[in-house]
């Protein structure tokens, strides 16, 4: 078989998901909700489905879901294929996104690489490196120029921004919201620095475009990815190397067995910690996945790829290589013995098939079926999801294959989803928060960036968690005391135009009804800002403060003032430069901090 | 069941004042009405943790000066210690190390036997990535890169009291540490000063605002919103009686104008606030010095300069409370012992690092350094790591914090330590 061939016969279950899914909405449509027999109003079941399968509820779309049906705008979100004109539109100049790895890899070298570059082509002096700092930036800023570089951070930006865009305005939510979900569950860092630059990709072609497939093909694209091989070494783990065979094909010498990833593929990927796994099964996965490494690539592969290259993939392929895309599978490399995992024999001279059988077993295992079934009910449950519903959905995840959609609609039939004991149980992590304010505003985003450095300082640094567990999905983990008077400042800093580039209308969001007084204002933004929520406490505390006329008279006088006092970033905008002081029953000001109040108070960091 | 911090424990009697300066924070009437734990206002054993992200040339910093492997492995960079050439000498420890002229500040210390220093420190573990390595450190298992949790957090869990405030354990750093992951109550702050309700050019409605919300948060169901809430807001009070934005620092100290100086600064007005932090963590940038790092000199010079002087001014602004702290250095591995192409050094294996404390075994370089002839390098290019770093953090933490259990600091570690405190007398 060719390299296309092998290509295409591991892609086609990803792209195939798309194309089966019509049978699958037809034979497996989902009955209706059981929240009545949970006490919910149908309004209060849309909230609850909303607040879970998505960033938060944008106004009015309570109605727009009851209105669809809540069975079918879950189907609609489970196939996650809507168009999304409008957010491709505003992707459009995000040009790294349309980026292959091998295009990355040649557009966006490494820092430490461009200095080593440039003073290879005679840019930059070796003995003046660094000495005049001024000079030297700008001379590499010439030689990035010349040669067509751009520097890594502009990547990263662009993903980040990326992310919160989708997760802002795209259509199909629930494709946002999972690939969230499996980002963080197969988590590479881009602290990480050589994984870092082939985390987009990773997050495009593997994670979001697998998001919602089955479980198994999703397991095989995450072994295969760069990011995750470079992520957790698997890229350099080898056998005893066979002298005869070609060279030290590969992009790095081989180094011996190295276990993180075969270990972090059972304890984090399938089988869970405590899934009945040894430290002898470990050590034998790893030497199945031995030779699992990176087809060279970008300066760095150079004299490797170009090796490779000449050799072309059909005589690779006579010798046991295997080319797909990016990977490589190092047949020299590879350990050719005898391993047993969990029992099951591989091999002798199992090759990169073996490799290919250890996944599907483990995706397929009883234990997977659990930890990832468990894990799905954290997201999207409760914290500490009853183990019935953990069974119920376990037994969809061997029935049919890991198939993740099959699983999220045994999970959302059933009471365990409904009960009184899941809704609001869940507390929203920083992005949730930040995402979820900007849904509730209908706000524009001019400068995702801003929010980006939002989130991180309450304390989620996007993409740079670590260690291979990803996030704690828990509240516990996301709200401590540091943490959660940045989500207040978030919340009086978004209400009160303080986040450039992020804007939003509050009379158009009330439909333009100028509310007839403070109590009504406050009223009504809090039952847009949170619909089907019980908000008299909320209501009844803040009331005071719209009472207070000595605070509307120091607002107003401070709101006035501002422009002569501030400069820099607390410089205001032009919208409330030119607006005249307001005459009307409650000034803009005090809307404003009102509104900063809902999204930072208790009840909006729930979900 | 998720441990609620101590503070919280004992429920609902906690009334704070009403108004936003009232009284006593709530958690330290609490904690000071228990008879089970220490009254907070006892001072508190701090150990301060300062991590050199991108792996320090320990060779640079404490060189062998007399090694002529040495010298001739370094054309460029080798410093001698002798008087005579154009730039300064390296100052000499005991004959045979030699700081680096740029850190005269630490003679002092060295002097008066306050401050250790460990050669030939680093990692059992091999790997010369940077990720790898700092991972490793700083989740405390060089082997296993699945352990969810980081030392400093373990620590915490040691310290035989639940946490009494919320400021037990604090990284000054913009993100949680990969040391502070855990479950025990842990906290990053990036500025002390951001610890309020902000209203940005409208200072007049903050408090306002300030208190809806801590009466939101204070009516919301009971739980994790309603305890953190408390919480948040007692400590907000408490810094900001301090007056962080105004802060003088004693005995004139002068904190260098940089990310380290400032941070070690947040952490001396923590310290001496008596707010219960007995684990500090920070970092200081900037040792990946693959081209020209410079000798007297340079990149590593200037590098050296502000740690050693960061250090400096955080001790002598500290100076009524140095029977209480340790401060303690770590890098993820050291450089290679020749030097490269372009006037630096890549990734090696041991470095060095820095231990300042009335209870260190100081004025002693601790450690095993071989002349650096090529057999007894490791790989034949780098410092063999001779103490294991596991050996060192674990005796520093255990006998200035007086751990329960320091076993379970670092799991799969039973080596001995190599006495770099002094025994309680």
């Amino acid at each position: 078989m060719n390299a296309t061939a092998k290509f295409l016969r591991l892609a086609l279950p990803i792209f195939g998901g798309a194309i089966l899914l019509s049978s699958f909405l037809g034979g497996h449509r989902p009955h209706r909700f059981p929240y009545r027999e949970a006490g919910l109003t149908e309004r209060q079941a849309a909230a609850h489905l909303i607040s879970r399968f998505s960033y938060g509820a944008t106004p009015g779309q309570v109605d727009e879901v009851v209105k669809m049906g809540l069975e079918k705008w879950f189907r609609q979100q489970l196939e996650g294929s809507l168009p999304d004109d409008s957010l491709q539109k505003m992707l459009e100049p995000y040009d790294a996104l349309k980026l292959n790895n091998v295009q990355i890899a040649e557009t966006f070298p490494r820092n430490g690489q461009l200095l080593r570059m440039a003073v290879r082509d005679g840019f930059i002096d070796k003995d003046s490196v660094k000495t005049d700092q001024k000079a030297y930036r700008e001379v590499l800023k010439n030689y990035m120029q010349q040669k067509g570089y751009k520097p890594e951070q502009e990547l990263f930006r662009q993903l980040y921004c990326q992310k919160i865009l989708r997760a802002a305005y795209s259509d199909n939510q629930l494709r946002e919201v999972m690939t969230d979900f499996w980002f963080n569950h197969f988590n590479v860092s881009i602290t990480k620095n050589d994984c870092a630059a082939f985390i987009p990709v990773y997050e495009r072609d593997v994670i979001r475009r697998g998001s919602l497939g089955k479980f198994g093909d999703l397991l095989k694209a995450t072994a295969h990815s760069p990011a995750m091989l470079y992520y957790l070494d698997n890229f350099t783990s080898s056998g005893p190397m066979d002298a005869a065979k070609p060279g030290n094909a590969g992009p790095r010498k081989a180094q011996g067995l190295n276990e993180n990833y075969a270990r972090e593929l059972m304890e984090l990927h399938t089988l869970g910690v405590d899934g009945g796994y040894t430290q002898q099964d470990v050590t034998q996965a790893a030497r199945v996945l031995t030779g699992w490494t990176v087809y060279p690539m970008g300066e760095n592969g150079k004299a490797a790829g170009e090796k490779m290259n000449r050799m072309g993939d059909d005589k690779l392929e006579r010798q046991g290589f295997v080319h797909e895309g990016d990977f490589l599978f190092a047949a020299n490399r590879h350990d050719k013995g005898e391993k047993v995992v969990l029992g099951r024999h591989f091999g002798p001279d199992g090759g990169y098939e073996e490799g290919m059988q250890l996944l599907e077993m483990l995706a397929h295992h009883v234990s997977t079926a659990r930890f990832i079934s468990r894990k799905l009910a954290v997201r999207f449950v409760s914290d500490n999801p009853p183990s019935s519903l953990i069974d119920k959905m376990s037994k969809t995840f061997l029935d049919k294959d890991g198939d993740i959609r099959d699983v999220l609609t045994t999970m959302v039939s059933a009471p365990e989803f409904w009960s009184a004991a899941a809704i609001r149980e869940k507390t929203k992590s920083p992005f949730e928060l930040a995402i979820g304010a900007v849904r509730s505003l209908r706000a524009r985003i001019d400068q995702p960036f801003q929010l980006y450095n939002w989130v991180t300082r309450m304390g989620e640094k996007m993409y740079f968690y670590q260690a291979p567990t990803g996030f704690p999905d828990k509240g516990q983990y996301w709200i401590n005391t540091g943490s959660l008077l940045n989500r207040m400042n978030f919340g009086l800093a978004l209400a009160t135009d303080r986040i450039p580039g992020v804007t939003f209308d509050l009379a158009v969001l009330n439909n333009n009804h100028e509310p007839e007084s403070a109590q009504a204002a406050l009223v009504a933004y809090c039952k847009l800002i949170m619909p089907e929520r019980d908000l008299d406490q909320t209501i009844r505390r803040l009331t005071p403060m719209l009472n207070d006329p000595a605070l509307q008279q120091k607002v107003n006088a401070a709101s006035n003032k501002v422009n002569e006092d501030l400069a820099g970033p607390e410089r205001m905008t032009t919208k409330e430069t030119m607006s005249p002081p307001a005459p009307a029953p409650i000034a803009p000001a005090t809307t404003a901090q009102v509104v900063g109040i809902i999204i930072g108070s208790p009840e909006y960091q729930r979900r | 069941m998720v441990t609620r911090r101590g503070f919280l424990k004992g429920g609902g009697l906690t009334l704070l004042g009403v108004g936003l300066m009232g009284g006593i924070p709530g958690f330290l009437a609490e904690a000071a009405a228990s008879d089970k734990i220490v009254r907070p206002y006892k001072k508190r054993k701090v150990m301060v943790c300062i991590f050199q992200r991108g792996a320090m040339d320990g060779l640079m910093a404490v060189t062998p000066f007399t090694d002529t492997y040495l010298q001739s492995a370094r054309p460029t960079l080798f410093i001698p210690a002798s008087q005579g050439g154009n730039t300064s000498p390296l100052i000499d420890l005991d004959g045979r190390f030699g700081l680096h002229p740029a850190m005269q500040s630490f003679l002092p210390f060295f002097k008066d036997r306050r401050l250790a220093i460990v050669h030939g420190i680093g990692s059992p573990n091999n790997t010369r990535s940077h990720f790898d390595a700092q991972d490793y450190m700083e989740s405390g298992t060089p082997f296993n890169k699945g352990t969810a949790s980081g030392w400093l957090n373990r620590a915490v869990g040691l310290l035989g009291h639940d946490a009494l405030t919320p400021f037990t354990a604090v990284s000054i750093t913009s993100a949680l540490p990969r040391c502070f992951y855990g479950d025990n109550p842990s906290v990053a702050i990036s500025n002390l000063q951001d610890f309020a309700i902000q209203m940005r050019g409208n200072p007049a409605a903050a408090g306002k605002v300030a208190s809806s919300f801590e009466d939101l948060y204070d009516q919301t169901s009971p739980g994790l919103l309603k305890d953190t809430g408390k919480e948040s807001f007692e400590a907000m009070k408490m810094l900001q009686k301090a007056d962080t934005r105004n802060y003088k620092p004693d005995n004139n100290a002068v904190y260098p104008n940089s990310p380290l100086g400032n941070s070690l600064k947040q952490i001396a007005q923590l310290v001496k606030m008596d707010v219960g932090l007995e684990i500090a963590f920070t970092e200081s940038n900037g040792w990946d010095t693959h081209f020209n790092q410079g000798a007297a000199n340079g990149i590593f010079a200037r590098n050296v300069t502000d740690l050693s002087n960061s250090i400096t001014a955080f001790w002598t602004d500290l100076s009524a409370y140095q029977d209480d702290v340790t401060v303690m250095t770590m890098t993820e591995f050291g450089r290679t012992v020749r030097q490269n192409g372009t006037g630096g050094t890549d990734h090696g294996r041991a470095s060095c690092n820095f231990i300042l404390g009335n209870d260190v075994n100081g004025g002693l370089v601790h450690g095993k350094v071989e002349t650096l002839a090529v057999e007894n390098l490791e790989d034949g290019r780098d410092l063999a790591v001779t103490t294991d770093f596991r050996a060192v953090f674990s005796e520093v933490a255990d006998k200035h914090l007086h751990l329960d259990n320091d076993r379970a600091l670092f799991p799969d570690w039973n080596g001995s330590n190599i006495g770099v405190m002094n025994s309680p007398s």
